[in-house]
């Protein structure tokens, strides 16, 4: 991968922030766009703007051309069976509460147990815990290792057939842990779980493949994959989408309203109500192109090799702790760590001074917050377009907040 | 804007060696409160003698800002009269918000005045006087 050249494709990535070059390292958070991403938003602004699935004009048709072919875009890059079974979303966070307010609504009756690991992110757990209070359902967690892993022992003996909903984060915000989903599917399949892949993480950075991990719904954000913000995506083995109730309903999920009778659109357009925002859409066909071209095993073989090396250089930050997997084969592009005496928002505030944006604070995760026993952690994230340099930076700011702060016992 | 600005000396200080941090035998408010964006905590715990904060001591865990600000506004306020604490509390609002403030009656709490140059760290500072108003409001 040629870096300076991928680098020049990011408008943003060329600026100065308090008058140094901008070290963008808070891609877990969202990533910046390619020029390609904007173009194609402010493209179909000036030249062919109508709402889809509507109009029997030129306009109208090529916008809903453009609409449907993202959709393919998203299927081809998941490895979807159909575009059945994808319905845009605003987010991740859409898709997963679509998933609590219809299959789950439907399907859960006290006493049935969820079962969820302790690296979600509160948009994984949250809807599962107000649907266990609706229902009298018991949320079960499975745990992480010391070393960062989850507790695949804990996993299985959790699972039985009271599960009917198993919630996995495939690959953790925090941690950067990437768990071995298909094993746990398999496994909750085993038992006639359903398996609810948290995605959000890792569509950015690995190659994702429905047939291969056989999830039920899975869940991503275009925002963290060069696409723009307000564009999700939720996928379900069209046998799913086929047996669940509508979400949202009104205009675009319908076939025909006469006043006593309504007939649902086909799938996936019957989870789609209202106006869609196909603007996101298009956006987000034109950051899966952007990936695809780059190659997602050529991303995650980059990012491995630059995880590895800020492993290494984090590591000789002074009381530096480093949290989630060691071994940089386990984990992808995300570093958390605390520094004995520096509180994470404090290191966020020096480095922002040298021109670097981290996140601190709690990462939506607070129950792994509370199990690793603080209340805040920083976190360095990385894409395909940070460098090894950039890393040198973040390692010689932290050593300077270190240094501002003197050492403490 | 420059960091020493924002981690004066005695911020340090205070956020390495709090002043009033722990608890109270028998308080007569207590109250609480987070910044849910970073996960700073705090806890207030008040004993009172007539009108006067006899005792004040926090608990909690956050950033240098949030816990220096806490060490030194419960030593702005500690042994004087509610109406005078409440004004304190006023002029450090005034001073976070970038208007005139009071500068004699602030005393050592005016080494957190920079941070109004650091936007997205104002919370942090604010957090002591948030739970600190609500334990003064449980006084009869
Ligand atoms: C693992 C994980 N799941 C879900 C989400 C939620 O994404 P969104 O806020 O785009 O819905 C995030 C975002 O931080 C995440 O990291």
């Amino acid at each position: 991968m040629d870096i300076e050249k991928i680098r020049k494709d990011f408008p943003v990535l060329s600026r100065m922030v308090r008058d140094r070059p901008l070290v963008y390292l808070d891609n877990a958070a969202t990533t910046q766009k390619p020029a390609a991403v904007i173009e194609a938003i402010t493209g179909l602004y000036r030249n062919y703007n109508a709402n889809v699935h509507r109009g029997v004009y030129l306009l109208a048709e090529e916008c809903t051309q453009a609409y449907e072919d993202s959709r393919e875009a998203v299927r081809r890059f998941i490895n979807a069976g159909s575009t059945e079974e994808i319905v845009f979303t605003r987010n991740a966070t859409e898709a997963l509460n679509l998933i609590a307010y219809t299959w789950a609504e439907a399907n859960l009756r006290a006493g049935d147990e969820i079962v969820v690991t302790i690296m979600e992110h509160h948009s994984n757990y949250v809807p599962w815990f107000r649907l266990a209070r609706r229902k009298g359902a018991v949320i079960r967690i499975v745990p992480a290792r010391k070393d960062g892993e989850l507790d695949m022992d804990a996993y299985r003996s959790l699972l039985s057939s009271r599960t009917k909903l198993v919630g996995i984060a495939h690959m953790s915000n925090v941690f950067g842990t990437i768990n071995p989903v298909k094993e746990m599917i398999a496994l909750a399949h085993r038992q006639g779980a359903a398996v609810v892949v948290d995605g959000a993480q890792s569509a950015p950075h690995i190659r994702i493949d429905m047939q291969d991990l056989d999830c039920d719904f899975f869940a991503l954000s275009g925002h963290k994959m060069l696409g723009p913000t307000g564009i999700g995506v939720l996928y379900a083995k069209s046998s799913y989408f086929k047996s669940m109730e509508p979400f949202l309903s009104g205009g675009e999920m319908i076939l025909r309203v006469t006043l006593d009778d309504i007939v649902y659109n086909d799938l996936p357009w019957k989870f789609e109500a209202g106006t869609p925002n196909y603007e996101g859409a298009i956006g987000l066909k034109a950051a899966i192109e952007y990936l695809e071209a780059l190659g997602m095993d050529t991303i995650e073989a980059y990012e491995r090799e630059l995880t590895t090396y800020a492993l290494e250089k984090m590591r000789t930050v002074p009381d530096i702790f480093v949290y989630g997997p060691s071994d940089p084969s386990k984990k992808c592009g995300i570093v958390a760590f605390n520094i004995r005496g520096v509180h994470s928002h404090d290191i966020g505030t020096i480095l922002d001074s040298e021109g670097i944006a981290i996140r601190a604070g709690h990462h939506c995760a607070q129950p792994l917050m509370i199990d690793c026993g603080v209340s805040a952690m920083a976190r360095a994230s990385f894409y395909f377009y940070n460098t090894r340099q950039e890393i040198d930076m973040l390692v010689k700011a932290l050593n300077k907040a270190k240094g501002m702060f003197g050492h403490v016992a | 804007m420059s960091l020493e600005e924002l981690f004066k000396e005695i911020i340090i200080e205070h956020y390495q060696h709090p002043k009033n941090h722990g608890h109270l035998d028998h308080p007569d408010a207590k109250s609480e409160g987070s910044n849910p964006l970073c996960g700073d905590e705090l806890q207030m715990e008040i004993a009172f003698e007539g009108d006067r904060i006899k005792d004040v001591m926090f608990s909690g865990n956050g950033c240098s800002i949030s816990q220096s600000a806490a060490s030194l506004m419960t030593e702005a306020i500690k042994g004087k009269a509610v109406g005078d604490a409440r004004r304190i509390m006023e002029e450090y609002k005034h001073m976070l918000q970038g208007s005139t403030y009071n500068a004699d009656m602030l005393g050592d709490l005016e080494a957190l005045s920079d941070v109004k140059k650091f936007p997205a760290r104002v919370k942090c500072a604010s957090l002591s006087m948030a739970v600190l108003d609500q334990a003064l409001q449980q006084k009869k």
